[in-house]
């Protein structure tokens, strides 16, 4: 397993596990549990696993390709989510009468499709990689 | 052009590597900047290498590059 396919692992894994134990968290905190969310700091980590090691090579062309590939459908689907969520909120407080969208439902969204972006990536990613294994 | 249109490449990257007083597949990569993965995916038709890397590739073997890889449409 090269360093991007470790990256991509650890984005899907560390995406999924903050929308679980988010979700989990619901009943006993409520909107709190978006403090789950908190877990995508993880992600950072994923920079040890792209640190020089000596003259050779750690990301290369095969690697950019497969990332901004899983890049922009991550992104997109993050974007469709967000609108669609929007549109629904929309229609729902017009004809509920509502004429308001609660802050803890916008929280929620904008945290979720945070997870959304990263984790698709991940997996676009890792799904890429394992076909060209399969496929070798 | 939808993905799967697309025209693959097939190469003999493996049997000049082996013929090359059995060059691994970790020393090919070094000399032309890619991981071993990359030459592994390269060599299995998995992966479609850029000009660039094409060229390196074949300057390594001291080939053209159009006798490492050729297309194959009949893929398509």
């Amino acid at each position: 397993m090269n360093a991007m396919e470790k990256v991509a692992w650890t984005e899907l894994v560390v995406s999924v596990s903050a929308v679980g134990v988010a979700t989990l968290l619901i009943p006993w905190l409520g909107n709190g549990a978006t403090g789950a969310f908190g877990l995508l700091g993880f992600l950072g980590l994923c920079v040890v696993f792209v640190r020089r090691r000596g003259n050779r090579v750690v990301v290369d062309e095969r690697d950019r390709e497969i990332e901004a590939h899983a890049t922009r459908i991550g992104v997109g689907v993050a974007w469709m989510t967000l609108f669609t969520a929007l549109i629904v909120a929309t229609l729902w407080a017009n004809y509920s009468h509502a004429n308001a969208v609660s802050t803890g439902f916008l929280n929620w969204l904008l945290w979720v499709q945070f997870a959304t972006c990263y984790g698709i990536k991940g997996l676009v990613a890792v799904l890429m990689y394992r076909r060209q294994q399969r496929a070798a | 052009m939808p993905r799967k249109m697309e025209p693959t490449l097939r190469n003999c990257v493996r049997e000049l590597r082996t013929a090359k007083a059995g060059m691994t597949q970790q020393e090919l990569a070094d000399q032309v900047g890619v991981t071993r993965q990359t030459i592994i995916a390269l060599e299995g038709g998995a992966y479609t290498p850029s000009l660039a890397l094409a060229l390196r590739i074949a300057r390594v073997f001291g080939k053209a590059t159009d006798d490492i890889f050729q297309l194959d449409e009949s893929s398509r």
